[in-house]
């Protein structure tokens, strides 16, 4: 089942180029139709709260056993809601780009399926390897997709989306060789906390070459010492705040959104970013829970830059794409902002956060790429008022602009405020109340919470300056239109499209938005479905947390200042 | 290249009870005598064939000095080795002279300074 | 209406005596929750239900009223099902009902309190509750009824998209008076956010009134933070967000504060009022977050009427009168609720005496009389607070209709020195009544329901030692109020005939306009103003079109309801309008001591009467001196004469005391160069060291290029070389 995940998209991929020119776009749809057809199966036909819901689906077959490679795919209900994001923004994708792209289409939706299956197969992956190679498999296609079917500047942005985050992901995969090394050689099998392991789940290879997710993370939380733990932790960080992205190491996203194709905007915001979070909440923290603990008020701090820094950023922008490019810099700033929180409330948010993103901010670049195909602009100079001329997709605009803004009643708002409430209640100042009930203790707290507030502010203010130059004003059409369609030669074998969306193109926005409001109004299942694999992260770090009370991480605040120190005190 | 066989031809058979004085540094003097020869003829001239003979100089050069190891370790694995270079530089000196024909062809000239398209 | 008051008369009577400090029912126990009856579902239900109908009429494109009767009949339906319930609640006093909807957001870590997070769809009924409900879907039935021919000339798309806006606020504001925990409120605090986003913009293609939406929505959202930090705070504290479970887990602390004893209560718990009350200063208009409400007058005046007046507004009023017992225990929050109130109060009456556009005269009333409300909050007569809730709902909706329908009928036309005379003009007269009647009360004219309701407050402001000069304020406040209002009434209603029309500022699109396409002369005064010059070559001229049937009913029934807000005070009902909740003052013991102010040594409560009739008559002698007597035509009055002896006081209040340019230059020119220097170092320094990271292998290689001379020679020297350097350093190191 899970395999077929993968295989369908891939296999839809290798038909695609033998198809005729003409139907290679329904092709792509059906496959990804039907892998969107057996995801919704898997996710809605079971149960997912439980704590060992999805086992049974694993596959796991020999792939390199010299080296404790192993083909392993496995899910829960949190990877499987991923997965179901990938899959619903396949069929999108493709349907969104049946008047976008017109050249080179075998390719383009050949690229698209193997991104798609890459996308999948890094949520289902559960050997670290198999991870690593669909996590920067996915850089491939992507890369064809900028730099073929990008806009003006997009070979530059295509090798530097490509060079960035590959160079972070090198020195994360020096991270996972090194946690592998570090069991195969450092944990002993026969230690009675590894036998105890072991006979608590018999999957676990302990003290032997494996890239065995639960197996690493079993040895290298249990028995890496904080201070390697923070080492690691570091490498694989390197991978996946770039991908996140974090600030400082943002900039490759806005340059790469705003050159992509609608489709490659729409996957990128949509699934790409997410494979970041989901990279630092299933591997990284799993994998060094003290580590993570140790970097948390440091990545709090970016996050904080990044929700007010690349907010009012966003404020000054003058293209509509670069804005929401921008705009998901601020947002997945809360998102691992809650993840960072460490309880309830943050991680569930944070989880939920993956999700609402790529649903909202997906369609917000979809709106947009529909502006893009009929007035080839993306200038709020050049465009304005369009609610005059285009009523239903003004409509659908203010829609996403909400769920983005994080009005409650959307889906936007439970999973940022669950994120602020996180990062409210997990501050250790709480544990000098003893009044207070619901503090959860941790390295952010309330001031944190009260910075990253100022983001809703900043949201709306970005939002609605751009809803309000975009869609709202007088009228503002760029005049060169007409002849820009028709000297341009690329653009003659373009079909007209009328003022205002086409049912197709409704047809792509409308699911996104009933899931904006089902998700917004009724998220239970949703946050019940994820719930165990958010209780794991929790468990993780409260391990962690009360396991080594007395080896608090020198990395806090002054992380050179103590080692030194030591040296000092050992040369006296 | 003959001079090569010779010393591969003397080290063979029992070893002589008395080397009559010749040690193992006579032959080394022999090779890095060759050896340089060699690399300076490389660097100094430029007339391709010159140039080819004179990396061959080089390779039984090292040939002598893994012989004569070889020798005197009582360690075939040396000869083994040499008996290897010797076919590919066999092969090797078939494929390079025709090299050095196809070259003398385009540019009617042996000289190896005609030859600088890996300018950077 | 008449049937709800008879009915809580007899309630009132039936169950208290009518001595008012005897009338309170006995001190409702803010922890239970009973089940309540399925009917209120109905009062958010049927909203959201038009709300759903209306967007299917928007996608059938359907060009007729029938978004309008859609919308009237679910709000009747809704304000029919208010009555039920508020009948249901005042008959089980003491007690709040709950009735669980739609589970929402649940968290759980743990076992113990504090470590579930649980926000459903649940409804919280008590008095304070319904009293907000009745006259929330009262309203806005009324008022989707005038609105349908007030919009008409928009009919299609746009006359869609109000009502669906329109729906949904009513649909949001019941979630945010009605929600049983925080979380629903603040959905409901920000859906009327949008909402009123939504329709101060509905002209969407005048800069202007967007400009104006996104201002009323980032005010709003400044506010909003302080809520949320506040609800969290809350939910830290308290451990839910549920109101029953936190007044529940806050009982120690009320008894605390009904013993006097505040200081022993913890800083953080003090700080949860104050947080939720830069909440409601935003959604309320207070200082410092007030200035977003007169820009939001860019929005149909329906809206300006509901939203913008009697209802979203009074929101934070609301959210106060909540949590009133928690701000008892503050020692900080009342005193800023009661001082920030009578700042505004003042401010914006300042502002309102200098304005000439009718509308925003209106719009700072209404931010003027809710720092009246947050005053009466203050001081703690919650009764009063939300009784001048009530009552200045009816009579500034009432205001505002008469102002549309003025706006309306002379095509756009506002401002006072180009109308007069108005109520005499044929079939304006029920207009001008409706006027008379809605200034009477905002004046505090004696036995109006403004003057009542706005009594109990400046009362109980004297009765407090602490705030006699908070008193001074909002008395001297009652009379500014008093001239300003009848400023207006004397500018454009009585006095000489004279208008000349406005430039049609609401017919905004194609679909040209039923009465007023063209422009013409005053009738018959040959003042031809220089606007009309443009549409000078219409046929016809113009001719003010009165109000139809519609607008005449309703604001014959909002005058008849201005008038019988009256009614709960004649009958001394008004403690039980808000007893049984939560918004019911705790008695804090004082110890022997209890210090009582006095008025010049009166009691406050038995002289007020008099003083405020007093003050009010003479701001309405004011304003017919100086804009009545003698005055012949409609744009110079005596007052202009007045003007010098104010000096520059006079234009600053016209330009609004320069607060909109304060704040701009404070804040937003700041933020905006920091944006900028943001974005120039996010593209220059951040992203520049990353170009410059791949921009140094570039320069190795073009700089190790050099050393391939393509002659092989040169190569083979090379190696020699670096043969020899590894050589020379395998010595040195052996050695």
């Amino acid at each position: 089942m899970l395999l077929a995940l993968i295989l369908i998209p891939l296999l839809t991929a290798a038909v695609v180029p033998l198809a005729p020119k003409r139907s290679v776009g329904q092709v792509a749809l059906l496959g990804t139709l039907v892998a969107l057809a057996l995801a919704a199966y898997l996710t809605l036909g079971r149960d997912w709260s439980g704590p060992d819901a999805g086992r049974d689906l694993a596959v796991s077959a020999p792939w390199m056993p010299e080296l404790g490679l192993v083909f392993k795919l496995g899910t829960d209900g949190l990877s499987m809601s991923l997965v179901a994001l990938t899959a619903l923004l396949g069929p999108i994708c493709v349907a969104c780009s049946f008047t976008a792209v017109t050249q080179r289409v075998r390719t383009y939706y050949g690229w698209l399926l193997v991104l798609q299956a890459a996308m999948t197969g890094v949520f289902l992956a559960r050997d670290m390897i198999l991870f690593y190679v669909f996590f920067e498999f996915t850089l491939v296609p992507m890369f064809v997709l900028i730099s073929l079917y990008g806009s003006t500047n997009r070979k530059a942005a295509a090798v530097k989306f490509f060079l960035y985050t590959f160079t972070g992901s090198v020195i994360a995969l020096a991270g996972i060789v090194y946690a592998a090394w570090f069991n195969a050689n450092r944990v002993d099998a026969a230690d009675p906390v590894a036998k105890a392991l072991v006979a608590a789940s018999p999957d676990l290879v302990l003290g032997r070459w494996t890239f065995d997710l639960a197996s690493l993370q079993a040895a290298a939380s249990r028995f890496m010492s904080a201070e390697t733990q923070w080492w690691v932790f570091l490498a694989l960080l390197c991978g996946f705040a770039v991908k996140v992205p974090l600030v400082p190491v943002h900039t490759w996203l806005p340059l790469a959104h705003t050159e992509a194709p609608t489709a490659g905007s729409v996957v990128l915001a949509g699934v790409l970013l997410k494979l970041g979070t989901y990279g630092l909440l299933k591997i990284a923290i799993g994998l060094c829970p003290a580590g993570a603990m140790a970097w948390a008020p440091t990545i709090g701090l970016l996050c904080l830059l990044g929700i007010v820094g690349a907010g009012l950023i966003c404020w000054v922008q003058t293209d509509v794409k670069k804005l929401v490019a921008y705009s998901s810099v601020a947002h997945l700033g809360f998102c691992v902002l809650g993840l960072f929180a460490f309880n309830d409330a943050g991680v569930q948010g944070s989880v939920l956060y993956m999700i609402n993103h790529g649903l909202s901010t997906g369609a917000l670049f979809l709106c947009i790429g529909m502006i893009y195909e009929r007035y080839h602009t993306r200038s709020m100079r050049e465009i304005g008022g369009l609610a005059a001329r285009m009523p239903i997709w003004a409509t659908f605009m203010v829609f996403f602009t909400m769920a983005s803004v994080g009005l409650p009643g959307l889906n936007g708002f439970v999973s940022e405020f669950l994120c602020l409430l996180g990062a409210f209640q997990a501050g250790d100042v709480w544990r000098s109340h003893p009044l207070t009930v619901g503090g959860t203790g941790g390295n952010l707290g309330p001031y944190v919470a009260a910075i990253a507030g100022t983001g809703m502010i900043i949201a709306a203010m970005y939002l609605l300056y751009m809803l309000g130059h975009v869609v709202f004003g007088p009228l503002r059409e760029p005049h060169h239109d007409e002849h820009h369609s028709a000297s341009g030669g690329a653009h003659d074998a373009e079909p007209r499209l009328p003022a205002d969306l086409t049912a197709r193109e409704i047809g792509v926005l409308a699911p996104l938005a009933v899931l904006c409001l089902v998700l917004g109004v009724y998220p239970k299942p949703l946050m019940r479905m994820v719930d165990p694999g958010v209780k794991e992260v929790i468990a993780a770090v409260e391990g962690a947390r009360t396991q080594r009370p007395a080896t608090r991480p020198v990395a806090e605040g002054d992380a050179g200042a103590a080692p030194a120190l030591a040296t000092q005190e050992a040369a006296r | 290249m003959i001079g090569g066989t010779l010393v591969t031809l003397l080290a063979q058979g029992p070893i002589p009870a008395d080397m009559g004085g010749v040690t193992l540094a006579h032959y080394l003097v022999v090779s890095a005598v060759m050896f340089v020869l060699g690399l300076v003829g490389f660097m100094v001239r430029r007339n391709l064939i010159i140039m080819f003979l004179c990396t061959e100089l080089m390779f039984q050069a090292a040939g002598i000095a893994l012989i004569a190891f070889s020798r005197f370790h009582m360690n075939h694995t040396g000869q083994t080795f040499v008996i290897f270079v010797l076919t590919v530089a066999a092969a090797e000196a078939a494929m390079a002279l025709a090299l050095v024909v196809l070259l003398f062809r385009r540019k009617e000239t042996l000289d190896g300074a005609a030859w600088r398209e890996l300018k950077g | 209406m008449t049937h709800l008051l008879s009915h809580l008369a007899s309630v009132a009577l039936a169950a208290s005596p009518p001595a008012e400090g005897a009338a309170r029912a006995a001190a409702p126990v803010l922890g239970r929750v009973v089940e309540g009856p399925w009917t209120a579902v109905l009062i958010p239900g049927l909203p959201l239900l038009a709300a759903v109908l209306v967007a299917l009429c928007a996608a059938g494109r359907v060009r007729s009223k029938l978004p309008a009767w859609i919308t009237v009949g679910c709000l009747a339906g809704a304000f029919a099902a208010a009555v039920q319930t508020y009948l249901a609640v005042v008959h089980q006093p003491g007690l709040a009902q709950g009735v669980r909807v739609l589970e929402w957001i649940h968290l759980s870590w743990g076992e113990k309190p504090g470590q579930s997070f649980a926000a459903d769809f649940g409804l919280y009924l008590d008095s304070l509750t319904m009293l907000w409900m009745l006259f929330v879907t009262g309203l806005a039935t009324l008022i989707a009824l005038y609105a349908s021919e007030y919009m008409a000339h928009d009919l299609g798309a746009g006359y869609n998209r109000f009502y669906f806006a329109f729906a949904l606020f009513v649909f949001s504001m019941s979630c945010l008076v009605m929600g049983d925990n925080l979380i629903l409120l603040y959905l409901g605090w920000e859906g009327v956010g949008l909402c009123s986003y939504l329709l101060i913009g509905y002209f969407y293609k005048k800069p202007s009134a967007v400009a104006a939406a996104k201002k009323a929505f980032i005010m709003n959202r400044i506010g909003d933070l302080g809520l949320a930090l506040g609800i969290m705070l809350t939910f830290v504290q308290f451990g839910s967000v549920r109101y029953a479970e936190i007044f529940e887990a806050a009982a120690p602390y009320l008894t605390l504060a009904g013993e006097g004893r505040i200081g022993e209560i913890p800083l953080l718990i003090q700080l949860i009022p104050v947080l939720f009350t830069v909440g409601a200063f935003g959604k309320s208009a207070q200082l410092p977050l007030y200035v977003w409400l007169p820009d939001a007058m860019e929005g149909p005046t329906p809206v300006s009427a509901l939203i913008h007046a009697a209802t979203m507004v009074t929101a934070g009023v609301y959210l106060v009168a909540r949590f009133l017992p928690l701000y008892q225990c503050s020692t900080w929050a009342l005193p800023i609720v009661a001082w920030t109130g009578a700042g505004t109060a003042l401010l914006a009456a300042t502002i309102g005496m200098a304005q000439f556009d009718i509308k925003r005269i209106m719009a700072y009333s209404t931010v003027s009389q809710l720092g009246y409300m947050f005053a009466g909050l203050g001081v703690l007569t919650s009764a009063g607070a939300a009784y001048h809730v009530f009552t200045h709902a009816f009579f500034k909706a009432t205001l505002f209709l008469g102002c549309g329908a003025v706006m309306h009928g002379f095509a756009g036309q506002l401002d006072l020195r180009k109308l007069s005379g108005v109520a005499f003009m044929k079939g304006w007269g029920i207009v001008g009544l409706a006027m008379l009647v809605g200034c009477l009360n905002l004046a505090g004219f004696p036995f109006t329901a403004g003057f009542f309701s706005k009594d109990m407050i400046l009362a109980e402001a004297f009765a407090s030692p602490t705030y006699q000069a908070l008193g001074w304020v909002l008395l001297f406040t009652a009379g500014l109020t008093a001239y300003y209002t009848f400023r207006v009434f004397f500018r454009v209603f009585i006095g000489p005939k004279f208008y000349e029309p406005g430039d049609e500022l609401h017919a905004h699109d194609d679909h040209g306009h039923g009465h007023g396409g063209a422009h013409g002369h005053g009738d018959g005064h040959g003042h031809a103003p220089a606007k009309a010059k443009a549409t000078a070559d219409a046929a016809h001229d113009f001719h003010p079109h009165a109000p139809g049937w519609a607008i005449n009913v309703v604001m014959v029934l909002l005058t008849v309801g201005s008038i019988l807000a009256a009614y709960p005070y004649l009958i001394s009902w008004v403690p039980g309008l808000i007893d049984a909740s939560s918004a019911r003052v705790i008695e804090v013991a004082h110890g022997g001591e209890h210090a009582h102010g006095t008025f010049f040594g009166y009691d406050p409560h038995a002289v007020m009467y008099y003083v405020s009739a007093i003050v009010g008559a003479v701001g309405i002698i004011f304003a017919f001196v100086l804009h009545f007597v003698g005055r012949t035509g409609a744009a110079t009055a005596k007052a202009d004469a007045l003007l010098p002896v104010f000096g520059p006081l006079a234009r600053w209040a016209q330009n609004k005391w320069y607060v909109d340019e304060f704040y701009n230059f404070l804040v937003r020119v700041p933020l905006l160069v920091i944006s900028h220097v943001l974005h120039l170092a996010d593209k220059l320094l951040v992203d520049g060291l990353v170009d410059l990271a791949g921009f140094m292998p570039q320069a190795a290689g073009r700089g190790l290029r050099r050393q391939q001379t393509g002659a092989l020679n040169g190569y083979a020297f090379g190696m020699v070389l670096g043969v020899g350097v590894i050589a020379a350093i395998g010595a040195v190191l052996l050695w």
